[in-house]
């Protein structure tokens, strides 16, 4: 069979734009975690993995990721599933319709600068407080940023997830026909908290579900977010991994590749995941 | 309930369009001290210093022509690869290739490939950022157009050849005016890509090209708040006018 010059050119995109940058990228890091590449570079050793290993920051740090993502997406799709269930076409025409699309506008980096500007000690809300006499000092504000909860990251993230996901929901809402459904589930004797519950909830969750293991995932490597609002520890794994990678200690490089190579692992697992379900593999 | 309605929609309304107006302030004031609610001082200046070609232009200069070229480049690559997975045999590994850059952090993707681009000459150049943001926006262009390439359009392909057309006939006249609003779509949203981009650029970037996110983290740390929320306000208002302009393809055609 003859191979048309069209595939050729998208085969070459292919490779130079997706292939190659993975593989370069990813052996460089394996290579220098393993100290075959680098300015360390002597022979094969784990000794950078047992020290990593060995540290209780790795874990934290996955699992400080792991948490604050679970917590903005469970939060988000909360609030959206409950407009979009008790409220449903709230935002289907009029101008907030084109409100509701403010915060998707909005750069991660400007998300975090606003909520840096609102949440910090002396930011719009301790004003507010203040001049409301709730508090009388500047001390007296609760740490709402850079503290060790991770309350500024998660209330950024909700900002800029939630309406994408109540915009999602909407639409759901409309194709998959989770009205008529609920109609008929009420025709035939279910209450409307019944109908809500094991009806409308489960439909919409089903659907949505492949974009909440993507939404997490972007939000489990966020950078600018927790770079800005979140404390040196524990950090976020993307931080976590650049701070170790752009140490003036050259020993603590190749523990940050080990890093980069962990995460990546972790996001790979969890689109095999997502490409194996069925339901899933056909959203995709 | 009609009232809980209606409270709920301005509120959600409120909470949208606040941050938006407080930067919008914060843009036009010169001093803001603790306690006082609103900025005591205001001014049109950092909005002249902007037109008169300050750093902050320059940045926006910068920040529109990477994404004007990696919103080109990869919608039109994308559009080319996702034909050639589309109706691939191994199509779903292939589309694991193009989530993968996809999904991965584009700080930690940059910081793995930095080495390569330390080598080839291209860190901390204009050429070498849009090089590295076309990885993260290539891909997104393939998972964007893959559905488009479905049996329909291939029918279409098919009775043109039947009827004696070319590839060329069938792609000039066929495809690409069926496919012309998608394609609007995903270079206005790789472009939004590119424009929101801070970590890979950062990296690669070496802060020697100074987009508008780079200047927002720089105004951060010395603690220029008026010049933060103006290069903030720069960076809303494209999207702003992008996402009112193809939100009804977005969430209506999919």
């Amino acid at each position: 069979m003859k191979v048309r010059p069209i595939n050729i050119t998208a085969y070459l995109l292919l490779i130079v734009f997706a292939v190659i940058p993975l593989l370069l990228g990813l052996g460089y890091a394996l290579l220098y975690s393993f100290g075959l590449a680098g300015a360390l570079q002597n022979s094969f050793t784990l000794s950078n993995w047992q020290k990593l290993f060995a540290e209780s920051e790795v874990l934290s740090s996955f699992a400080y990721s792991t948490a604050l993502a679970l917590t903005s997406i469970i939060v988000s799709v909360s609030i959206a599933l409950a407009v979009t269930v008790i409220y449903p076409g709230m935002f289907g025409k009029g101008l907030f319709n084109y409100l509701i699309y403010l915060p998707l506008a909005f750069p991660a980096m400007v998300a975090a600068f606003f909520f840096f500007q609102f949440l910090s000690k002396a930011g719009i809300l301790a004003r507010m407080f203040f001049q409301l006499h709730l508090i009388s000092s500047i001390e007296q504000f609760p740490d709402l940023v850079n503290d060790r909860w991770g309350i500024a990251i998660i209330v950024t993230q909700v900002f800029v997830s939630c309406p994408f996901f109540i915009l999602l929901l909407g639409n759901l809402y409309v194709t998959e026909r989770v009205n008529d459904f609920i109609l008929l589930s009420e025709s035939l004797g279910a209450t409307r908290q019944q109908s809500m519950r094991k009806i409308a909830l489960p439909m919409l969750l089903q659907k949505c579900f492949p974009t909440m293991i993507l939404y997490f995932i972007f939000m489990f490597g966020a950078y600018e977010v927790p770079v800005l609002l979140g404390r040196s520890n524990p950090e976020m794994v993307s931080v976590f991994a650049v701070r170790k990678l752009q140490r003036f200690n050259l020993l603590d490089i190749p523990q940050g590749y080990a890093i980069a190579i962990l995460y990546t692992l972790v996001v790979f697992i969890l689109i095999l995941f997502m490409l194996k379900k069925k339901s899933l593999a056909h959203h995709v | 309930m009609f009232k809980a309605r209606t409270i709920l929609r301005f509120s959600i309304a409120i909470i949208c369009i606040f941050p938006v107006l407080m930067l919008l302030l914060l843009s036009v004031s010169q001093n803001w001290v603790f306690p006082y609610l609103l900025p005591q001082k205001y001014t049109a200046e950092n909005w002249l210093e902007l037109l008169r070609g300050n750093s902050i232009a320059i940045s926006l200069l910068v920040s529109i022509s990477i994404a004007l070229l990696v919103a080109f480049l990869s919608t039109v690559a994308g559009f080319i690869t996702s034909q050639l997975i589309a109706y691939h045999a191994n199509r779903k590994y292939l589309l694991l290739l193009a989530y993968l850059p996809f999904l991965l952090s584009p700080v930690i993707l940059a910081v793995c490939l930095k080495f390569y681009f330390n080598k080839m000459n291209i860190a901390g150049t204009f050429l070498g950022v849009v090089l590295a943001q076309m990885i993260i926006a290539f891909p997104y262009c393939i998972i964007f157009f893959i559905s488009f390439w479905n049996q329909r359009i291939r029918q279409y392909q098919n009775l043109v050849n039947t009827l004696g057309g070319n590839n060329y006939y069938a792609f000039n006249k066929i495809i690409l005016p069926v496919a012309k609003p998608m394609l609007l779509v995903c270079f206005f949203q790789s472009f939004l890509i590119s424009w929101f981009e801070y970590g890979l650029t950062s990296v690669i970037g070496y802060g020697k090209v100074q987009t508008l996110t780079i200047k927002v983290y720089q105004f951060l740390n010395e603690a220029n708040l008026f010049y933060a929320a103006l290069s903030c306000c720069l960076l809303i208002i494209p999207p702003v006018i992008l996402l009112w302009v193809n939100k009804r393809f977005v969430f209506r055609e999919d």
